[in-house]
């Protein structure tokens, strides 16, 4: 029987220091991920839709006004 | 008729023995969970199919020269498997939700206390008689608490080899029934206001982020917890490959070729550990009964930290998500976003559950570290 108190003090300990383990790493890990956040600009690699957005339209202009062009000669060439 | 005498002492039905019958009747059980319950199939099948195999006499599977025994012995006892296993889930993890939204680590932490709760209830069995476990076997059951397979099998394979079998089918069953385990005790801890709380959007998270995220975690581990670097190494491998986004055909294979010829192994060696002599023991009830004990205090203990959380922060919280800190990722967020779906319907919490489970995952990584140096040594 001492030696089940002896083994059960000793799970106690390694309940108390196993948590206190993993809390202060996953804490410093929050620490760590926070800096992060402040030094990599949050979103110096996202804005990319808004770079898309001014060229996109170009060449969709550019297709409608090559297609009403093409119709326009079609027709005159027709009438001729 | 010598002859035939000789081949009817070689055929099945003269050797078979009680405790061999019942194993591979337990491996059709697993076979059965697969199959029609679709129970994690990917392992429980390749495990089923191994007890089988495992329990047939005079094949020798499980002898030196057996199939079962080199894959045992390579993959399994010099923990590659599981690692290998890591590395692929490191690949599949989008850490994303958690670097923009830190805090969350803290329940992947809380939710640990399963597992440790666990290793002092193990201890505490050997008060009954037929129980004798010792601390590095107690530790390799509590770790089923992490709800992580692979770590849970490396940690078995390096404390506790003899009850592998047991603590890898425990793990893999009560990881299938997160669903069944765990609304009950969110919805006993939680008021219906609380689990009403809708949260505030995350903010968008940049690749740079994501790319330094795994070498500081690697980098922190290798300062503080050197025994966790196996597996938080091989996890962080994964991740950088997903998210560098320079070797996406690397990432690609961990990510499945990998991860799933890795996965056949490791379930048939763990099935070839389902032998009579090993399995059909008290101490495999006590295993069972010890891993629904320890899912149950994890989501316990990771709903409170929530609760704590959500009253400190002023009720920007919502502590459903806490049970989600015992990883078993995804599923266990799938749980909280159904949980939260029943008192709100325009409540989705899947994306804030999200940075607890994989909070998870590396808290039961941790833990494992912590285990292996503190009872491995």
């Amino acid at each position: 029987m001492m030696d089940m108190t002896e083994v059960l003090l000793e799970a106690a300990t390694l309940m108390g220091v196993g948590m206190i383990a993993v809390f202060s790493f996953l804490s410093l890990l929050i620490v760590a991920v926070m800096g992060l956040a402040k030094l990599a600009p949050p979103l110096a690699d996202i804005p990319e839709p808004s770079q898309a957005l001014p060229t996109s339209p170009q060449p969709a202009n550019n297709a409608t006004v090559v297609a009403a062009i093409t119709a326009a000669v079609q027709q005159y060439r027709k009438a001729q | 008729m010598e002859g035939l005498i000789k081949l009817w002492s070689e055929t099945g039905l003269a050797n078979f023995e009680f405790g061999q019958l019942v194993m591979m009747a337990v491996g059709l059980l697993l076979l059965y969970l697969a199959i029609v319950r679709k129970f994690e199939p990917l392992l429980l099948l390749p495990i089923g199919f191994g007890a089988v195999l495992a329990n047939i006499p005079n094949a020798g599977f499980n002898d030196e020269g057996g199939l079962l025994y080199y894959i045992y012995h390579v993959g399994i006892e010099t923990g590659v498997f599981p690692l290998l296993i890591f590395m692929g889930v490191g690949a599949l993890t989008d850490f994303g939700a958690l670097i923009a939204n830190p805090r969350m680590l803290l329940l992947g932490a809380a939710a640990q206390f399963g597992i440790f709760a666990t290793l002092f209830g193990a201890i505490l069995l050997n008060a009954i008689p037929g129980f004798d476990f010792s601390l590095a076997d107690a530790s390799a059951i509590a770790i089923i608490g992490g709800a992580d397979g692979p770590t849970a099998i490396f940690l078995a394979s390096k404390l506790a080899p003899d009850l592998l079998g047991a603590i890898a089918v425990a793990a893999y069953s009560y990881m299938a029934l997160v669903p069944i385990i765990q609304p009950p005790i969110m919805k006993a801890l939680t008021t219906k206001e609380e689990r009403e709380i809708q949260m505030e959007q995350l903010r968008p998270v940049s690749m740079r982020e994501k790319i330094i995220f795994p070498i500081a975690v690697l980098g922190l581990t290798i300062l503080f917890l050197p025994a966790a670097t196996p597996l938080v190494g091989m996890f962080c491998l994964g991740n950088l490959m997903r998210e560098s986004g320079v070797v996406d055909r690397l990432s690609k294979t961990a990510q499945n070729e990998l991860i799933n010829i890795v996965t056949i192994f490791l379930g048939l060696a763990v099935g070839s550990k389902l032998s009579a002599d090993k399995f059909l023991t008290v101490e495999t009830l006590g295993i069972l009964g010890l891993g629904a004990v320890a899912f149950g205090i994890g989501t316990a203990s990771g709903v409170l930290m929530a609760k704590l959380m959500s009253r400190l922060s002023g009720g920007k919280i919502n502590p459903l998500i806490g049970a989600a800190g015992v990883s078993a990722v995804p599923m266990a967020a799938r749980v909280v976003n159904k949980v939260g779906l029943e008192s709100n319907p325009h409540n989705f919490l899947l994306m804030h559950a999200m940075g607890p489970n994989v909070a998870g995952v590396l808290g039961s990584a941790v833990a494992a570290g912590v285990l292996l140096s503190l009872v491995g040594g």
